[in-house]
């Protein structure tokens, strides 16, 4: 059996980087992203986009990428967790660097996508209230933490990017 | 003299956080591989496999290995307290009982696959009640009975149907003695453990050595099984897991991991993974469902006489750590200084999936059933919540449980208690949640159109993180430079033990926290733990054995250093890279003087044995109090909780962040079990209809409590590091989820005078039990 029927060449472009990729039609982008470009940040916790563990920045909206096929993200810009902290230094981006300080990570499966709805919230939203934190991360699931430390990172992290941190 | 600690104690990030935050953190299902496991589930819940055909599935293309019971005839996969479990049977016991296993080259084709196997079954009468299960008309899901004996053993395949007990003086005259007595029954659902990561495992075999990635919270216990199972040496299975998406009790060893390196070693060995779907993954584990019975007898001071309590739980086909009802019905006994009393614990098994152990195994059941009674005797009574748990509650110094008791079942030490400031806790508890506003029973504090607010408070110990010494071991190597390499057979699920590890080695050894490092999550580290991640122990028993093994290291290091500083070696003091005359650290050998090669050590416990008390007589245990304000919707039936208190001893906090994180996510999840979380069959449909996280209703942000507060107590004995708890710690994992059903139970009645007997409490459960209500 061939690896691919009816296959694809789609562009992508992937944390700055272009991506030409050979693709199923019924391929997700969160299959494509683990599987073909090794990009295993984005997690699959359902499949059915009820836990948030695969979001990806998608031209800066997060998007459950188990629900999206990737040959309709043709020139579509992509953010995974790989991409976030610095290319060159490495220095990670101040939303990572709260989680970290404000133990905002307990198992850490959840993270890479809470952390991505988190930056596309503070990148609209830079003072968000507590209850529009709340809203934005509704659609993640995290079975660890109880949420507290998640809301205490992530106005960590409004506060640090609004002093230059970002 | 006692130094001054410089790590412990100190809130640092939490290992790994780096790895888990850029996504480098490399979980089971981030392996890449060369096949894909698909199973093939039983369709029915009860019922024999009179033929399988799997002809036409190999035939498929992309297809190259296919398992069923036929492969496997009577292969045993040995667990620790359990029925003995073949890696595939012809007798299924549950709906998606596997049946066979297909590897193929894509996870669709192995998936089609399993649309080719012809299967027929004779189909049995299934029972999914344990009270029902364990009559002797009911249907058999083992021919001998369907009761699990305290005398079963992981190899064990008979026994008698009889009750886990433990007693102790004497219940009926207790009773006799009683002014009040109330009794009444409780039900508690079930709770599916759902870390957020599925279920996986990936094997290779490299000639006759076999790799297994496993999420799984019991690695030794895996190689173990596997090893036998496969009929090879332990020594050639290595089994890594060292990035776990959550455990909660939920991953232990199961078929998947047999099953998964069969079918690599069928096809030489190839990379091969199976990682469950959402869908399957919420139907391999949960919390033990159970029937509660609780009788509590009381004089008119409020001194209580006897406590008896009975339970069936529910083991599903199988069960895993199963056979101890008696033992987590047992907590709530040593609570309370109550001379008479009776635990009995039928494990019954029936026709739904495995039950097992969850973050306090069952405690918020057991919890929820004694503390509604006692509330209801306080009430009789004309006492207070408060007063009457705090004349009978035991603190430090008592004698724990007040008489000497008899138990078939495991049973900790009868000891004095330490670390067990129950009333100072209470006390601040009532001050953090304002208990000055509670109106008296079945009374709310507010009223606001078809909204009451109430109060509730309970309280219980628990046996948590002080198991099993003789059941694991854990090393360090002392480099020439002074560092220090942890070998651990401790694991990380989020609650970080390689975080509070590192900090004891550091502060013992006094050097930097980044001087040491944690290598774990690999058998292969020759470290091992039997009992597992399991019993919020890691950091006790864990830390116990690293500081024992850290003493043997300076021991070592003292009989080098002695004769160089002309003294004896107990008058070296090895300490801050050095080794030093006691009193005198001007007279040293600094560590890379001293040391041309590793000093290595390792510590273990006599085997079985248990954690040791903390001094003869003494043994420390957990006090907890939770306080709740909640709001009732009376027309909605929906339950707002305003406030929540969470009330602990952790003996000393080692790390105060991970300390408090770790109450918080406790107690979250207790609540989704407590009002929202329902597992749910469908006897007709033969179906799990929770089997997705929309309708298992995890807690979301947006469920939380407004506001979670958390009265944290430290007290402990000091002593040398490694003797008794590490530096006066005391278990944290668990110790925030025990009270979710109960603190709910006891605010909700507050709020609209009706007692919820059945976990979960969700709205209709509420809008039933209001139903005629003219309101108190």
């Amino acid at each position: 059996m061939k690896a691919i029927v009816g296959g694809k060449v789609v562009r992508l472009t992937v944390n700055s980087r272009g991506y030409e990729v050979e693709v199923c039609p019924n391929e997700t982008l969160l299959d494509v992203l683990r599987e073909k470009l090794g990009l295993t940040g984005a997690k699959n916790g359902c499949g059915v986009g009820d836990c948030g563990a695969c979001t990806v920045l998608v031209d800066g909206k997060p998007m459950s990428s188990c629900l999206l096929l990737a040959i309709d993200c043709e020139g579509k810009d992509i953010l995974t967790i790989e991409g976030l902290a610095n290319p060159k230094t490495g220095e990670l981006h101040p939303i990572q660097k709260a989680f970290i300080e404000n133990g905002g990570i307990q198992c850490g499966f959840c993270t890479p996508g809470m952390v991505l709805t988190a930056k596309a919230l503070l990148d609209n939203n830079p003072s968000p209230t507590k209850e529009e934190i709340t809203e934005a991360i509704n659609g993640h699931i995290c079975r660890c933490t109880g949420y507290i430390s998640i809301f205490k990172s992530i106005s960590a992290a409004a506060e640090s990017m609004k002093r230059g941190g970002g | 003299m006692a130094k001054e600690l410089k790590v412990v104690g100190k809130s640092i990030p939490i290992r790994g956080s780096e790895e888990l935050v850029t996504g480098k953190a490399k979980f089971v299902d981030d392996m890449p591989a060369e096949l894909h496991v698909n199973v093939l589930g039983s369709p029915h819940p009860h019922a024999i496999i009179k033929n399988i055909d799997t002809s036409k599935a190999e035939k498929l293309e992309g297809v190259e290995a296919i398992l069923t019971y036929k492969d496997v005839p009577k292969r045993l996969m040995p667990r620790a307290n359990q029925r003995a479990l073949y890696v595939l049977d012809e007798h299924l016991r549950h709906v998606g009982d596997e049946v066979a296993a297909v590897a193929a080259r894509t996870r669709a084709i192995a998936e089609k696959a399993l649309e080719l196997i012809k299967v027929e079954y004779e189909v049995l009468p299934a029972v999914f009640d344990p009270e029902e299960a364990a009559k002797e008309d009911a249907p058999k899901i083992y021919p001998e009975g369907n009761v699990y004996g305290p005398q079963y053993g992981e190899l064990v395949e008979k026994g008698i149907n009889a009750p886990t007990l433990l007693e102790w003086g004497d219940i009926e005259k207790g009773f006799a003695e009683a002014d009040v007595i109330v009794e009444d029954k409780f039900k508690a659902g079930s709770q599916v453990h759902s870390a957020l990561e599925p279920y996986a495992c990936v094997a290779s075999w490299q000639g006759d050595e076999l790799t297994l990635w496993a999420c799984t919270q019991t690695p030794t216990e895996v190689r173990k099984g596997v090893a036998y199972a496969l009929g090879i040496p332990e020594s050639k299975v290595r089994v890594v897991s060292q990035w776990v998406g959550g455990g909660f009790g939920g991953k232990y060893t199961n078929r998947i991991q047999p099953i998964t390196a069969l079918l690599s070693r069928m096809v030489g060995g190839k990379v091969t993974k199976y990682v469950m779907t959402r869908e399957e993954a919420l139907v391999q584990a949960k919390r033990f469902m159970a029937t509660i019975y609780v009788k509590i007898g009381a004089k008119k001071d409020g001194t209580l006489t006897a406590i008896y309590f009975k339970a069936y739980a529910d083991l599903g086909g199988y069960g895993n750590f199963c056979g101890i009802t008696a033992f987590w019905g047992g907590y709530p006994c040593c609570s309370y200084n109550c001379r008479n009393a009776r635990w009995e614990g039928w494990d019954v098994h029936t026709n739904h999936f495995t039950s097992q152990p969850y973050r306090s195994v069952q405690l918020p059941g057991s919890n929820f059933a004694t503390e509604q009674v006692f509330d209801a005797i306080a009430e009789k009574l004309g006492t207070s919540p408060t007063e009457i748990r705090l004349k009978n509650m035991a603190e430090s110094g008592d004698m724990s449980p007040p008489e000497p008791w008899v138990a078939n079942t495991p049973a900790y030490p009868r000891a004095i208690l330490e670390s067990y400031p129950s009333r100072t806790i209470m006390r601040q508890v009532m001050e953090k949640i304002d208990w000055s506003r509670w109106k008296g029973w079945g009374k709310p504090i507010a009223v606001s159109g078809s909204k009451r607010r109430g109060l509730g408070i309970v309280y219980s110990g628990y046996d948590g993180g002080f198991a099993f010494d003789g059941y694991r071991s854990q090393a360090v190597s002392l480099n020439p430079d002074g560092s220090v390499s942890i070998l651990s057979s401790s694991q990380s699920a989020g609650q970080s033990p390689w975080t509070t590890q590192c900090q004891l080695v550091a502060e013992s050894m006094g050097i930097a926290y980044e001087d040491v490092n944690i290598f774990a999550g690999d058998t292969n580290t020759g470290q091992w733990d039997l009992f597992g991640m399991r019993g919020s122990s890691s950091l006790t028993t864990g830390g116990h054995l690293l500081l024992m093994a850290v003493e043997k290291v300076k021991q070592e290091v003292r009989l080098l250093a002695a004769p160089k500083l002309g003294v004896k070696p107990e008058e070296v003091e090895v300490y801050g890279k050095k080794a030093y005359v006691k009193g005198n650290e001007q007279k040293a050998i600094p560590i890379p003087e001293l040391l041309t090669q590793v000093i290595c050590a390792s510590a273990t416990g006599p085997p079985g044995s248990d954690f040791p008390e903390s001094t003869p007589g003494h043994k420390v245990r957990n006090a907890m109090v939770q306080a709740a304000e909640v709001e009732v919707d009376t027309e909605t039936g929906e339950v707002k909780v305003i406030k929540l208190v969470t009330g602990n001893c952790p003996g000393r906090m080692i790390n105060p962040g991970i300390v408090k994180n770790q109450y918080i996510g406790g107690a979250v999840q207790a609540l989704g079990y407590a009002l929202q979380e329902e597992f749910n069959y469908d006897e007709e449909k033969k179906a799990y209809l929770h089997a997705s996280y929309a309708n298992l209703k995890v807690p979301r942000a947006k469920d939380i409590p407004d506001v979670i507060e958390n009265v944290i107590v430290e007290e402990y004995t000091e002593r040398s590091p490694h003797e008794g708890t590490p530096y006066g710690a005391i278990g944290v994992g668990e110790l925030g989820h025990w009270a979710g059903p109960s603190v709910m139970a006891t605010a909700i009645y507050n709020a609209i005078g009706v007692r919820l007997k059945t976990i979960p409490m969700k709205p209709e459960r509420i809008l039933e039990a209001i139903k005629g209500w003219g309101g108190k």
